[in-house]
């Protein structure tokens, strides 16, 4: 498996890996969890926010995309503080500039079929924070279902809650953010087995090794 | 957001044992009139419950017996676990009065032990695991708001206790497997797959990678020919 980075304008190989990506969460977002407000006609869930801003880590297994997530900054119009602004009732940890918001987080349902751990969800989780450690932000805003609180502190990340939980669609759920640190980013290698970088400085992708196989 | 919640979850992030945790959250729902509670996994079917234990703050006798008698298998309230995702009243897991007589026999004898109501908050852990946090006292005072932040506060917690489990120096690795495991484990270093192993044995494929888990646990490995790798060196399996 490899992790890259991908932001637009994208050359040729991004291009397609974006176009799988796009494909992919109209499958995961809409047809399986019943995000009907993404729904489109062409089966590619793309909005607003997949713009220049934004920076999409996506995982793939030879030529296959197999998860991915995206990361947009808080200082440009971001889904936190438009679609889900209900949900935020504190204020952000630190001025927006120091922020990103991680939307759009999924693994290929496929994948997670039968297993203990997907590596995927874990590949991500590493690559999110280690991206995140890179680009010198010192938080990570998200929006989802409260279960992500049990499972990001189990990979001993520190979580603090936006504003209250509620109900969307009979599932509770939350805005909150993740502290940025290098003791975010060890915990979660260690909770995960990965003890390797997954991003290169350059090439924007590197393999991933054993350790990622259960 | 509530403010003493806020503090709560800041504290039981911060706090690196168990121990600490066990005070942390009894003072927590005792603001919501709740006494006593239980952090654990679930196993599959017939295995013991004890080594997925997180934390127990039930008395040591009514610990016993539920641990020791294989409880957790018959307790209606510790399998609805595996069919809801959302928070329950003790009262709504559904059994078959009548026909049910093992579980009606864990509820009225939790009765017994002054445990006849409480809140069970199911966890639902990536892969399909099971955990819960359960807790003891009347529920007919709560109110929605009260609820989310009891389900929230579950979650910090079973997290946190994940977390403090992997990482104590003391705890991991425990140099220790079942019998069961052990066979298993042998099995696995002749090269065989969960599949034939579930052939030669008559368990599931499903316990198959249950065990070889529960060992890597035990042993602190990162994956299943590491689990093998220290178990033959540590001679805890040969060949």
């Amino acid at each position: 498996m490899r992790v890259h980075i991908v932001r637009e304008p994208a050359d040729r190989q991004s291009r397609d890996l974006l176009e799988h990506n796009y494909r992919l969460r109209h499958k995961v977002f809409v047809e399986r969890q019943g995000w009907e407000a993404l729904r489109r006609p062409d089966g590619r869930d793309v909005d607003d926010f997949d713009n220049e801003d934004a920076t999409h880590i996506l995982i793939t297994d030879g030529k296959d995309v197999v998860g991915g997530s995206r990361i947009t900054p808080l200082d440009r119009p971001n889904l936190l503080q438009t679609v889900f602004h209900g949900l935020v009732q504190e204020d952000l940890p630190a001025d927006p500039s120091l922020g990103a918001d991680w939307t759009r987080f999924y693994v290929r349902p496929d994948r997670r079929e039968g297993r203990r751990r997907a590596p995927e969800s874990a590949a991500l989780f590493c690559s999110v924070m280690e991206y995140a450690l890179r680009e010198g932000f010192s938080y990570i805003t998200f929006v989802s279902s409260i279960y992500m609180l049990e499972h990001g502190t189990a990979v001993g990340w520190r979580i603090t809650p936006l504003g209250r939980p509620q109900s969307i669609d009979g599932k509770p759920t939350l805005a909150a953010w993740i502290e940025v640190s290098e003791d975010a980013l060890d915990n979660v290698r260690r909770a995960t087995g990965m003890r390797q970088a997954l991003i290169s400085g350059q090439g924007h992708f590197s393999a991933i090794g054993n350790s990622l196989i259960p | 957001m509530n403010a003493d919640l806020m503090s709560t979850i800041e504290n039981v992030q911060r706090e690196s044992s168990a121990s600490g945790i066990l005070d942390l959250l009894y003072a927590a729902i005792d603001q919501y009139g709740f006494q006593k509670f239980i952090i654990s996994g679930l196993p599959d079917r017939g295995m013991d419950v004890r080594p997925f234990v997180l934390l127990s703050g039930w008395d040591d006798e009514w610990y016993e017996r539920y641990t020791s008698l294989g409880y957790v298998h018959l307790d209606p309230v510790a399998r609805h676990c595996f069919g809801t995702t959302l928070p329950f009243d003790w009262s709504d897991a559904p059994y078959d009065q009548e026909a049910d007589l093992p579980a009606r026999r864990v509820m009225e004898e939790a009765r017994d032990f002054g445990m006849d109501q409480g809140l069970c908050v199911p966890i639902h852990m990536e892969g399909g695991m099971q955990g819960v946090v359960s807790l003891v006292g009347k529920t007919e005072h709560l109110d929605d708001k009260s609820r989310l932040e009891l389900h929230m506060l579950a979650l910090y917690v079973h997290g946190r206790l994940r977390f403090i489990n992997a990482n104590d120096p003391n705890g991991a690795p425990r140099r220790a497997i079942t019998r069961r495991e052990a066979e298993i484990l042998k099995w696995v270093a002749s090269g065989k797959t969960a599949n034939e192993i579930a052939g030669i044995t008559g368990l599931t494929a499903r316990t198959i990678n249950q065990h070889c888990e529960n060992a890597q646990k035990r042993l602190g490995t990162n994956n299943r020919l590491h689990t093998v790798v220290e178990a033959i060196r540590h001679k805890l399996i040969t060949l």
